[in-house]
């Protein structure tokens, strides 16, 4: 390599030319060792692709290929241009998925199907004499047999096998499995298909043409904000990166922006360029708190006590001392504040009950339409009692008036907000509204005024049909006494002076929050005085830190009702921009029909993973947390504390609110076989037998064998490594292997057992009959896998990658060949289905399979409960659909799922397509694709369909089907979109009918979707895509009870949870550091407890995960935790002291980072960070050192079951139990001995990597 | 030559075609090029190729080289790691092959050993020494490793060693080599392995990332498991 001897040193050559005026020269001497330089940029080609993990940046990168072989990437710089005045989206990309690459030649790849060799043994003695089926039967009837692969996941002792005989297993466990128990107890796990949604589509395709259950990871991964659908009934939606820019004020709240939005970061610091000030939320010195022109290092999980304190500063000096008009104007047209609420009486209290509907009043109020879900308002022209367009009552059974035009009855009206002056109350009366403050621990500051704060409110009385008379009040005035503005009305716990000792004002979050009151007040009127001059264009970035918390909504419902107080919803560089895990995909609508084969058969069968795993790993044997905890103490009538936790989740899937999984303790093909023969209707068939109690619901019972998951695929994901919340308890009981759990569960300890669900003495360990983990390389998941395939990485398939951050589709292609055996995701289900179609004709055919639906958001069925009425206890009658979920009848073809799986169904013409409650004829999509895919030439069922054979085919389905990619559909849906609200959204697309944007395009260059109806933000040349742009500018209602954005929530059990209103509730108590927890401390042990947080890294995921040796590098090279200086002192820690934290969950030991960056009581460990990197083994649990859910154990909320009331209906990843996990304690202790457990744990263990 | 032929098969993924194939193997590790020494120790991983159970020796394989990064069998997996140099190397060797007149077939990438070791048993033996005394270093650390763990592997890296007479005083081998055999119950030992190396920038445009390679070498020499 060295040029020493070549190069001239100390002559210079006579014999020189030169050209070109001097610019060149001619030379004599050896010249090769320039071809060093030429040969390092040689390639054969360059290929565009980006990384599909779980991260929102979707950055385009050329990737470089010589003979074959990937030698380099660069960023791609050819975004399309934004417009004049905004800068460009590129370069986009950061170091984490630069190092991607050279995963691709690691030795940590999985480069052939991997088998436990115990099972390979026992299937190939089986295979000798029977078939696939009845072999997979024998090792499952021999108990012994399947212990002994079961029982040591996690310990190696893999082997090779071809990809014929790891399929042929795999379809084996899916017929057995569907014929013994049912299809339903096929599980399959895969999160955020945005990132490579083909990918996603391949597992989810296969899982609902044969009936599995496709399991929700956004409300798992506690990234769904509840408040989100709560407020908007909307999923999440988001402003684009490039609208920082547009923004005047920039709050970041609980978000690391520099850290974790590394692509999209340059917008935040050329809108500081430009002038737009920054205040920064989180309680360490973050490195987003470096760019804030204001920090405020709010103690961690006192978020909501903040935003209380800003918005009492904002209403009072922009609503009540002086109004802004633009403020008052947009509250009174875009949100509930102007609705009337019914005061109900509790004994001799008063407190805030439903709105009020039509149908309260005589005659409904002229209207004949589910009168009952239309909210009702004061007309400020008439002084009447008005049925405003848009509430949901207006959105299904009639057209034309689902829209915000300030009209009623087709007159134009302008609702009142306030009844504050005296012509319009007819009394003030104390109305009482709960208060958590009391109910602190753990170090949080309690602030104990009992648990009622009774505040005087203006109230009108009303006389509703029957003659009854009833007093109400505006949501706005309830609102401002639920802020405790004194508005001169008298009473208690109300406040004129921001000094004052009443919750809410400044000095009392001073106390909360250690944030001084003047810069909460400062920050509080510098957002809004923003707010009013630039009419809206206000921002709050806001993060994890701040969604992970139990109480999570009650952070976020701050926030939002700060940027509706102010206007900044639906404005171009206002609004609430949540990031996490919220990777938008774009062209939803046509890839719906993909992934969950909704060509073939609906509905697919979704299932809310959180409730799921909180069942099936049993954590709620374990649960800490009883009702009455959280309960309000104005909660109305009720059996609310007699309940567990489990029995609300159980009720809520009997009402058909959640999903269950599995459904039924019965086989559903053996309910429809017998429906069949009685003649009955499933749905009939069903509700008779539940109610003599012949059928059971599997949620019932959990842990009876009949309603175990059986099967799991996890592909795209590391759920055992990363997102497993109460990672131990999945190790105990659904994997059944060696585990660090140091809890006992409820029978052990002698406590309260939940009342719904059947209690088994002794709980199942090791549920999973089959775990296979589909990935490229060794994680965690696939360590503990029964079966591991290899799976093409980034560079080595077809797939398409959409985000939130910026409006284009981005494509993955293949610049190489998979590696080693590997394959993509598309092939390995495919080469599954084909194995599954292959033997399953000797005991499946044609069956008729029953699938449970709960009522579902953005149809009917979400206006299916007013009242919530269980038919269990007999309180109503069991309609499916309506009182319970939906039985529906599905034509299962087992013998064609391969076929069913490379073909585009017929229903895509006989039905059509659609999302969001609005659907289209689909016939000339379905044409067009036939032309560009060509149509299945074979005999057999799919003859003459159009072909999905390749990924790219796939691709090319998800952007033929979707507006946001096919002018010409994004045209029909906003005129469908137009019937319901009554107006003509169609210019939103017009002129783009001919734009078709095809996988060829993509690969070329990133091309901006179409806008559409899906999406409640657009496209254009004027404003950069943000959410409820189209609420606001189009007139388009929310999908809420009142359609507007929703502040009060009236459900029974919102009221009974003490949610109604927004307010502060501290971090609850997991008692996870009791006494069982500090048993394990010698006599005297310096420890100390503090509160575990996990927020996101920065040299790890999201764009690599945290095995990678060149991002191990940069940090510390294996698992970390950061402390205070302060901590460190009590417990004699030094920076890189090894430690171990642990509670009755479990145990880390991880290294300690001792920096003055961090607020004393808490801890940092940054997410994901590996069990099979460098992790030495645990004093307590004797056991390898856990992943940073190894302390975690999820608790389920009610409020977040609700379903069949507007926005609190279920969607799949929509609305649903998260897994919260930041309200965690955990005590730390130095490591005195550590142990790297490197001998055999069985025969074989581990290895040392 | 057949003995590098021999190697290969060796150091291949063990089935029933390997086992069959041992006697030979045997034979053909008699040709002369290795040392007598050398021959005579291969013998346990014939012996055991020949007898043992062909799950368990598969086990065996998988767990040393499929899944212990150190012992990879991707040489440039130790030169290289994960950074970028690793495609340009990959090519190098894959124009030599072509260069030699021969293709990949199968799935293995270039720089697998028993790849390595069938092209060179198509070459002349000088050149095959020159080659592999390229690897020198690396092989020596991989012989090392699987000396530690007590496996009969440890046998044909020995005896690639062994013919190119490599010197594991060399500074290369030194640095894969110059961990000692840590107690993992000692603190001091462990915090010299995290320890954070010194970023030297030189004029070598293919020397890589000191740090990421320095670390890696470090982490190996945690005893792992014996397997015999």
């Amino acid at each position: 390599m060295s040029q020493l001897l070549d190069r001239l040193n100390f002559l210079t050559s006579l014999r020189k030319g030169t050209f070109a005026d001097g610019h060149g020269q001619t030379t004599i001497e050896n010249r090769e060792w320039e071809d060093v330089y030429r040969r390092r940029w040689q390639h054969d080609k360059i290929v565009r692709s980006t990384h599909g993990v779980n991260c929102t940046g979707s950055c385009s990168w050329k990737i470089y290929v010589k003979s074959g072989i990937v030698t380099w990437e660069t960023q791609q710089t050819d975004y399309p241009r934004t417009r004049p005045d905004l800068p460009n989206h590129e370069p986009r990309g950061c170091a984490r998925g630069a190092s991607y690459s050279w995963y691709l030649y690691s030795a940590n790849r999985v480069k052939t199907p991997l088998i436990r060799a115990r099972l390979l043994r026992l299937w190939r003695e089986k295979r000798k004499s029977m078939d696939p089926i009845e072999a997979w039967t024998a090792i499952q009837n021999d108990p012994a047999a399947r212990a002994s692969y079961t029982r040591i996941r996690g310990k190696g002792g893999f082997v090779r096998a071809s990809w014929d005989e790891a399929t042929e297993i795999v379809a084996a466990a899916n017929v057995y499995t569907t014929r013994k128990y049912g299809p339903d107890r096929v599980f399959g796990f895969s999160p955020i298909p945005a990132m490579s949604m083909v990918s996603y589509a391949a597992g989810t395709r296969y899982l609902s043409l044969i009936g599995g259950t496709c399991m929700s990871f956004y409300d798992w991964y506690c990234d769904l904000p509840p408040a989100s659908p709560q407020t908007w009934g909307e999923q999440t939606d988001v402003p684009e990166s490039a609208d920082w820019y547009n923004a005047g004020y920039l709050l970041l709240w609980g978000s690391n922006v520099p850290q974790t939005r590394t692509p999209d970061a340059h917008f935040y610091t050329e809108a500081r360029y430009k002038g737009t000030k920054s205040a920064v939320i989180c309680p360490d010195y973050s490195e987003a708190a470096k760019f804030g022109d204001i920090w405020l290092n709010a103690k961690q999980g006192t978020d909501a006590a903040l935003g209380m304190a800003f918005g009492h500063v904002i209403l009072r000096e922009f609503h009540l001392d002086r109004q802004v008009p633009y403020f008052t104007d947009y509250c009174r047209k875009y949100s509930d504040m102007p609705m009337l609420v019914r005061i109900e009486r509790q004994g001799d209290r008063l407190v805030p009950g439903q709105q009020l509907r039509a149908s309260d009043f005589v005659r409904s109020l002229g209207e004949k339409n589910n009168p009952d879900w239309k909210t009702v308002g004061i007309d400020e022209i008439s002084g009447k009692v008005v049925v405003p367009n848009g509430s949901i009552g207006f959105r299904w059974g009639e057209t034309g008036k689902w829209n915000l035009e300030e009209k009623a009855a087709n007159k134009d009206i302008r609702l009142k907000l306030s009844l504050i002056d005296k012509a319009d109350h007819d009394k003030v009366a104390g109305v009482d509204f709960p208060y958590f403050g009391g109910a602190a621990t753990n170090g949080f500051a309690v602030d104990d005024r009992g648990g009622i704060l009774t505040r005087s409110v203006p109230l009108k009385k009303i006389k509703l049909a029957g003659g009854e008379e009833v007093l109400v009040a505006t949501v706005f005035d309830l609102l401002c006494a639920n802020y405790s503005l004194d508005r001169g009305l008298g009473g208690d716990h109300v406040a004129k002076d921001y000094d004052a000792d009443v919750p809410f004002t400044p000095a009392w979050a001073e106390r909360i929050t250690g944030v001084r009151r003047d810069k909460i007040i400062q920050v509080a009127r510098e957002f809004a005085d923003n707010a009013e001059k630039t009419k809206g264009r206000s921002m709050v970035i806001i993060g994890a830190a701040m969604n992970h918390w139990f109480h999570m909504d009650m952070n976020y419902r701050a926030v939002i009702n700060m940027l509706v107080m102010c206007g900044c919803v639906g404005q171009s560089g206002g609004g609430w921009a949540h990031y996490v895990g919220q990777e938008k995909l774009r062209p939803q609508t046509g890839w719906t029909a993909l992934a969950f084969a909704l060509d073939w058969a609906r509905p697919p069968r979704h299932m809310n993973a959180t409730s799921a795993w909180y069942a099936h790993t049993d954590q709620w044997r374990y649960e800490t947390v009883r009702s009455q905890e959280i309960l309000s103490p104005t909660a109305p009538a009720g059996d609310w504390s007699r309940l567990s936790l489990i029995d609300y989740n159980i009720r809520a899937e009997r009402m058909g609110w959640l999903p269950s999984a599995p459904q039924l303790k019965t086989n559903p093909l053996e309910i429809g076989r017998a429906a069949k023969a009685a003649g009955v209707e499933v749905k009939d068939y069903v509700a008779e037998r539940l109610k003599s109690g012949e059928l059971q619901m599997s949620c019932e019972d959990p842990d009876a064998p009949e309603n175990w998951p059986r099967n799991l695929f996890v592909w795209r994901s590391n759920l055992l490594g990363s997102s497993g919340k109460g990672h131990e308890y999945f190790l105990k009981h659904l994997l059944g292997t060696d585990h660090g759990v140091q809890g006992k569960d409820l029978g052990e300890e002698g406590a309260v057992k939940p009342v719904e669900a059947v209690w088994h003495e002794r709980a199942p360990e090791g549920k999973l009959d089959l775990l296979v983990t589909i990935d490229f390389r060794m994680s965690t998941t696939a360590v503990y896998a029964d079966i591991v395939l290899p799976t093409a990485s980034w560079y080595e398939k077809d797939d398409m990658n959409t985000s939130d951050m910026h409006p284009f589709i981005h494509p993955l292609q293949a610049a190489v060949d998979p590696a080693y055996e590997s394959k993509t995701d598309w092939e390995i289900f495919k080469a599954i289905a084909r194995k599954f179609s292959e033997i399953a004709p000797s005991v499946l055919g044609v069956e008729s399979d029953v699938v449970q639906l709960p009522l579902q958001h953005d149809s009917p069925g979400e206006i299916a409960q007013g009242v919530v009425r269980d038919w269990k206890l007999g309180e109503c009658e069991l309609i499916p659909g309506k009182t319970a979920p939906a039985y529906i009848s599905i034509e299962r073809d087992y013998a064609n799922i391969y076929k069913r799986f490379t073909a585009l169904g017929p229903l895509m013409e006989k039905i059509g397509n659609g999302g969001k409650g609005i659907a289209w004829d689909t016939k000339n999509e379905v044409h067009h694709l036939k032309a560009l895919n060509g149509t299945v030439t074979e005999e057999g069922v799919t003859k003459g369909m159009a072909r999905i054979d390749t990924a790219i085919d796939a691709a090319e389905v998800v952007l033929m089907l979707a507006p946001e990619t096919n002018g010409e559909v994004a045209v029909k849906a906003w005129e469908v979109l137009g019937k319901a609200t009554g107006r003509d959204h169609r210019h939103l697309a017009e002129g783009k009918e001919d734009e078709k944007i095809r996988f060829r395009d993509i690969a070329a260059q990133p091309r901006k979707i179409i806008s559409s109806p899906t999406w409640s933000g657009i496209e254009s040349e004027e404003v950069c895509y943000n959410a409820g742009w189209t609420n606001v500018h189009e007139l388009i209602p929310w999908r809420t009870v009142t359609g507007r954005q929703q502040l009060y929530q009236d459900h029974e059990w919102m009221r009974a949870f003490g949610e109604g209103f927004v307010t502060w509730r501290p971090p609850v108590d997991l008692k996870t550091v009791g006494k069982t927890a500090t048993r394990a401390l010698a006599a005297n042990e310096p420890h100390v407890v503090l509160n575990f947080l996990t927020p996101h890294q920065k040299w790890g995921i999201h764009s690599t995960y945290t095995d990678n040796l060149l991002m191990l590098t940069l940090n510390r090279g294996g698992p970390v935790v950061w402390i205070s200086e302060v901590d460190a002192k009590k417990v004699g820690l030094v920076d890189n002291d090894w430690v171990e934290v642990f509670n009755i969950n479990g145990a880390i030991t991880a290294r300690a980072v001792v920096s003055q960056r961090m607020k004393e009581g808490s801890m940092f460990m940054y997410h994901a960070q590996e069990k099979i990197v460098n992790t030495p083994g645990s004093q307590l649990t004797g056991k390898r050192g856990g992943i940073h859910n190894s302390v975690t154990r999820i608790v389920l909320k009610p409020t977040h079951m609700i379903g069949g009331y507007a926005q609190l209906a279920y969607g799949f990843n929509y609305y649903g139990t998260v897994g919260s996990n930041r309200d965690e304690f955990v005590i730390v202790r130095k490591l005195s001995k550590v142990d790297w457990l490197d001998e055999p744990a069985t025969q074989i263990t581990e290895a040392a990597e | 030559m057949k003995t590098f032929k021999a190697l290969s098969a060796l150091l291949s993924y063990p089935s029933s075609d390997l086992q069959q194939a041992v006697p030979a193997i045997r034979a053909v590790l008699g040709e002369g090029l290795l040392p007598q020494s050398a021959v005579a120790a291969l013998e346990p991983l014939l012996l055991s190729l020949e007898n043992k159970d062909i799950y368990d020796l598969q086990e065996r394989y998988v767990l040393l080289f499929d899944r212990s990064r150190t012992l990879s069998l991707n040489l440039f997996e130790h030169v290289h790691g994960e950074s970028r140099d690793r495609g340009g190397a990959m090519v190098d060797l894959l124009e030599t092959y072509r260069a030699g007149g021969f293709d990949l077939a199968g799935t293995e990438l270039p720089d697998h050993l028993p790849v390595l070791l069938e092209f060179l048993s198509t070459r002349p033996v000088a050149e095959a020494r020159e080659i592999l005394a390229d690897a020198g270093h690396i092989l020596i650390a991989l012989a090392e490793r699987l000396a530690r763990r007590e496996t009969a592997y440890a046998a044909a890296l020995e005896a690639l060693v062994a013919f190119i007479s490599a010197d594991p005083r060399t500074e290369e081998a030194q640095v894969l080599l110059s961990q000692p055999d840590d107690n993992p119950e000692d603190l001091a030992a462990l915090d010299a392995v995290w320890e954070e190396a010194q970023v030297t920038f030189g004029p070598d445009p293919n020397a890589g990332c000191p740090v990421s390679r320095d670390i890696l070498a470090r982490m190996d020499p945690q005893p792992a498991p014996r397997i015999q």
